[in-house]
């Protein structure tokens, strides 16, 4: 029998004491979920790739781009349903601070390849009939106020324009997407509408695909397809490179440097501070409560009730203070989309990066209550009774 | 040495107690003999180092002897391991300490109910029970007041209270009114006094008071070494009330 | 004025010793965190602005902030090349300037996955201009015209098909590895081939930068202008060092806003944590401080006394801090420059700089949680202290 009395009482004791290690924990919680919610945005779209979805790229360098001859060759190879051209545009809208992916593309195949994206506002039939049309992400277009029908101006970096004007592209819908190997913040456009730009002299840049993503057919295999693409160029005049889309995208991921390691040990630093000093804080309690340990045995608690109460007391401080922490990582949602959300596209913080929260705090609490809850059970009543409060 | 034969609710055979300090082994209870009957109330006395609180602390469960027997109603807690004996303590014996030792962030009906909560008895029941020794030992309009809001006295009484609460056969008192002023001191062993009478209940008190021991109805005299001294009856009527 | 003897606060953190400890490991720890960081960053730092040499002028493309965006049409680079003016010469009479081509490409890892490692396409006269700089340590130069590579030494443990002997395919083009240089800069992690054969081999006719040796006495601020608004090849005109240092600045900042933002984190529960330890040593020692200010000494005496004890739990953790960093010191590490999107490889640098502003930080967290609870002691009074609780 334990009195859950005791436990709470003898936690609000030190009204200080006790919400400077609620806060700390809860800092230091919250900052767990913000990092690791970080690393889930990153491999998103490794997670949410599509196993039918082959990006046929340059095996040199992403930064080198394919031949127009081999969207045609691309068609006639076994398996490949439809393929959608992609450019990386790098522009930017008004400062080069405000940065967000836009890609021109083919409009009609974009959808086919990717289902996942549909239309919350305007329509595809206009984005198809005009080219000089875009779509944009709902976020994007949120962020920087933009409707259907507006002039959504981008300055081309990777493509400037002979006079140094703009792009303007004409806003037919806003899409969002229903997985997130596509996030809500980019920009698609005709490429045709690239194509003839630079043919005119309106703008210069590199010639060339950026990557083909194919739609490989229902009942082939994606592993065949991508061998069959990668032979088919071995001999240049760019040797590519077909990769699933989870691989693609992982390559990002892996770019940013050695993530998982560096999280970790963040991750990790963070966790030793923190239960260092909620141990301090239950150490001290621990001591302070001898006499009053004494004298529950003397009454006849047993020496696992005094164990229950220690280890308690250490479960309901890092409950709460995991529960604040928690609390804040959720509500600090909206304001971290709204200041990194274009690097971290889709950040949200997850239901099992809030488990892995709780496991977090559950196992704090059982770190820190541990030693005083076992020094507890040990004391004999005598010497209990005798410690000095 | 033997006070009376029939019906000896404390029963010790060759009870020994020794500790070591800095390498040297002190022998404190020395193969002793013991009865004490059911209904008294006895003091325990004698110089520091003579092993009463010892004495005390083995008869209540608290500390274990070397060798020998308690035997306390019939059952030999000397036999008994840890849980077993914090079950009897629970059941059976009912402390008060010198420095009272109640839990200072409880009020002093939580602190009273503690003993309680080692029962089957409902939360309502508990409650019953401890406002009941409260206004026994006269602090019912205190119950929801801290130790730190309450006089030594009072947290004696308390103490007291807690003893009582979950009716046991024996109480034991290590110098409850060492730390107490004359008036509260009285009233404390006014208190035991009327336990003993009106109650029956056994109690052992420590103490180096001679007017305290003068309220109990026999005196226990230890001896440096642990060897038992005589038992002295205290009479009925020369004691105050 | 009387201070209260050193001793005092010794033996009360020889008595708590176990609260003492926690607090200066927690401290410790939140330094570590922070000097390594710190470290990472003065590697990465370091590498690129040490290497980089004044009497060296790059030519990028107006606009560009780094080579891997900045692109020369072979003809504009031509005529940057043999119009320039301020253009050095050797002693036979050959000006002092060289184009090169720069590109990252993928590369297969040694232990697995792929990094972006960057090609530099140069002509013999690159390693006239660098001299000294690079140095060949193992094999032979390039020869001209010829389809081979050397490597950085940093390469050589890492990427795979870059040691001596081996080959080295870009594109459909084999490339021999015939030799290995060391560098002190950031050239140590690239492969370097003659200009024109790797052009071809990438069929990538551009040129990404030039560089060359000025004459002695040419005014930089001038020719910077003038290139700014030059009608045929518009440039951006910097010394090699002003560009190296260029290329850290995002990653540095970065890292170090990383570091600090890690170190307010892990130093809020240490400060809470000492927080909570003096305030428990302020329990304990009420009795003293009584007796003390009863003696006649001053509250100021008694705030001092405490926070001495808050800057020594500072110092030592300060100390403990260093110490679990130092070993880091010169272990090889990269990181990814997303600037170029190339990994780079350097060694961690534990720099007095590093120690010293670990150290302060340490002594900050100290004071921080010292101070309140040297303001509660100072303002007791000794009548309410000396009562025995």
């Amino acid at each position: 029998m334990i009195p859950f009395t005791l436990v709470t009482k003898n936690l609000a004791k030190h009204k200080l004491r006790f919400v400077l290690t609620v806060l700390s924990l809860a800092v230091a919680i919250f900052l767990l979920c913000v990092l690791r919610s970080l690393v889930v945005a990153l491999n998103a779209g490794v997670a949410d790739a599509a196993a039918n979805r082959v990006i046929v790229q340059s095996r040199v360098s992403l930064f080198v781009q394919l031949p127009q001859s081999y969207g045609p060759k691309l068609a006639q190879v076994d398996g490949v349903e439809c393929f959608a051209r992609w450019n990386w545009f790098g522009g930017y809208y008004q400062d080069p601070s405000n940065f967000f992916a836009q890609f021109a593309t083919d409009p009609k195949e974009l959808f086919d390849v990717y289902p996942e994206i549909y239309l919350v506002e305007g329509s595809k039939a206009d984005f198809l009939a005009n080219r000089k049309a875009c779509v944009v992400g709902a976020e994007t277009a949120a962020k920087y106020g933009v409707r259907v029908g507006d002039t959504f101006p981008i300055i081309g970096a990777l493509y400037p324009t002979a006079d140094g004007s703009a792009w303007d592209f004409q806003v037919a819908g806003i899409y969002r997407s229903k997985k997130k190997s596509v996030d809500e913040n980019t920009l698609f456009f005709h490429y045709e509408f690239l194509e003839k730009s630079l043919e005119s002299g309106f703008a210069s840049g590199p010639s060339g695909v950026g990557i083909f993503v194919l739609k490989v057919a229902p009942g082939f295999q994606p592993v065949e397809v991508m061998s069959e693409v990668d032979a088919m160029f071995e001999n240049g005049p760019q040797v590519v490179q077909a990769t699933s889309e989870s691989e693609f995208q992982a390559q990002f991921v892996s770019m940013v440097g050695n993530v998982p390691l560096l999280v970790s040990s963040i991750g990790g630093g963070v966790m030793i501070a923190i239960l260092l000093a909620v141990l301090n804080t239950m150490l001290m309690s621990a001591r302070e409560q001898t006499r009053d340990i004494g004298v529950l045995k003397a009454l006849g608690f047993t020496d696992g009730s005094v164990f229950g109460v220690l280890i308690l007391q250490s479960f309901v401080l890092c409950g709460l203070g995991g529960l604040l922490g928690i609390v804040l990582a959720k509500m600090s949602e909206p304001a971290v989309v709204k200041g990194i959300g274009s690097m971290f596209p889709g950040y949200q913080v997850t239901n099992p990066t809030l488990l892995e929260a709780v496991g977090a705090t559950a196992a704090i609490g059982f770190l820190a209550g541990i030693a005083p809850a076992l020094r507890a059970r040990a004391l004999s009543v005598i010497d209990a009774l005798r410690a000095v409060r | 040495m033997k006070d009376a034969t029939a019906a000896a609710m404390i029963r010790l055979r060759g009870v020994t107690k020794s500790y070591s300090r800095g390498g040297e082994t002190l022998t404190v209870l020395d193969r002793l003999d013991l009865d004490m009957e059911r209904g008294g109330f006895y003091a325990l006395m004698g110089p520091s180092g003579s092993g009463k609180t010892t004495l005390l602390n083995v008869i209540g469960g608290l500390d274990r002897c070397d060798e020998g027997s308690v035997e306390i109603e019939g059952e030999d807690i000397a036999r008994m391991n840890g849980p077993e004996l914090a079950a009897w303590r629970a059941e059976k014996v009912g402390f008060v300490f010198q420095g009272f030792n109640l839990i200072p962030v409880l009020t002093a009906q939580e602190n009273v109910e503690l003993p309680l909560l080692l029962t089957k008895l409902s939360r309502r029941e508990r409650h019953e029970h401890a406002l009941l020794a409260l206004e026994l030992v006269g602090l019912a309009d205190r119950r929801k007041h801290r130790p730190s809001q309450l006089s030594g006295g009072q947290e004696q009484r308390v103490a007291i209270a807690r003893a009582l609460v979950s009716d046991p056969s024996l109480v034991l008192a290590d110098e409850p009114t060492g730390d107490l002023d004359r008036k509260s001191a009285d009233d404390v062993l006014a208190l035991l006094q009327r336990l003993n009478r009106e109650f029956q209940k056994t109690i052992l008190m420590v103490t180096h008071d001679i007017e305290a021991a003068q309220r109990a109805r026999a005196i226990v005299h230890m001896d440096k070494g642990g060897t038992l001294g005589r038992i002295e009856r205290v009479d009925a009527e020369s004691s105050r009330s | 004025m009387a201070l209260v003897p050193l001793s005092y606060n010794l033996r009360s953190l020889a008595v708590r010793w176990s609260a003492t400890l926690l607090t200066v490991f927690g401290i410790g720890a939140t330094v570590a965190v922070l000097s390594g960081v710190l470290a990472l960053q003065q590697g990465f730092e370091t590498l690129f602005s040490e290497s980089g040499r004044e009497d060296v002028i790059v030519f990028l493309r107006q606009g560009a902030t780094n080579e891997g965006d900045s692109v020369f049409s072979l003809e504009r680079a031509q005529i940057l090349m043999k119009t320039l003016p301020e253009i050095a010469v050797d002693e036979k009479g050959v000006p002092l300037v060289s184009a090169e081509m720069y590109l990252a490409v993928r590369r297969k890892k040694i232990d697995g996955g792929e990094s972006y490692v960057p090609i530099r396409g140069v002509s013999p006269l690159s390693f006239d201009i660098y001299g000294d700089g690079v140095r060949i340590i193992e094999g032979r130069r390039l020869v001209g015209g010829a389809d081979e590579v050397i490597v950085g030494k940093k390469l050589v443990n890492r990427i795979r098909d870059c040691q001596v002997g081996r080959t080295l395919t870009l594109n459909t083009t084999p490339f021999e590895v015939v030799g290995v240089f060391d560098s002190d800069g950031p050239f140590a992690s690239e492969i370097w081939g003659d200009r024109n054969r790797i052009g071809e081999a990438l069929e990538r006719p551009v040129q990404s930068r030039i560089v060359a040796i000025l004459k002695e006495g040419t005014d930089l601020a001038a020719l910077a202008e003038r290139m700014d608004s030059d009608p045929q090849v518009p440039s951006k005109v910097l010394t090699e060092r002003e560009y190296l240092t260029s290329q850290t600045q995002a990653l540095s900042f970065v890292l170090k806003g990383l570091g600090f933002f890690l170190a307010l984190v892990m130093g809020t529960a240490a400060v809470f944590t000492a927080t909570n330890t003096m305030l428990a040593a302020l329990a304990s020692r009420t009795y003293e401080i009584g007796i003390l200010l009863a003696l006649g000494y001053r509250p100021h005496a008694i705030f001092l006394s405490f926070l001495f004890e808050a800057l020594v739990l500072g110092l030592a953790g300060g100390a403990v801090g260093c110490l679990m960093a130092l070993p880091l010191n010169g272990v090889d590490t990269g990181a990814m420059n997303f600037q170029t999107f190339t990994e780079v490889a350097f060694a961690f640098r534990v720099t007095p700089q590093v120690m010293v502003t670990a150290v302060v930080f340490a002594v900050m967290l100290g004071l921080i949680g010292g101070t309140w609870p040297a303001l509660r002691a100072a303002s007791m009074r000794p009548t309410e202290a000396m009562r025995r609780v």
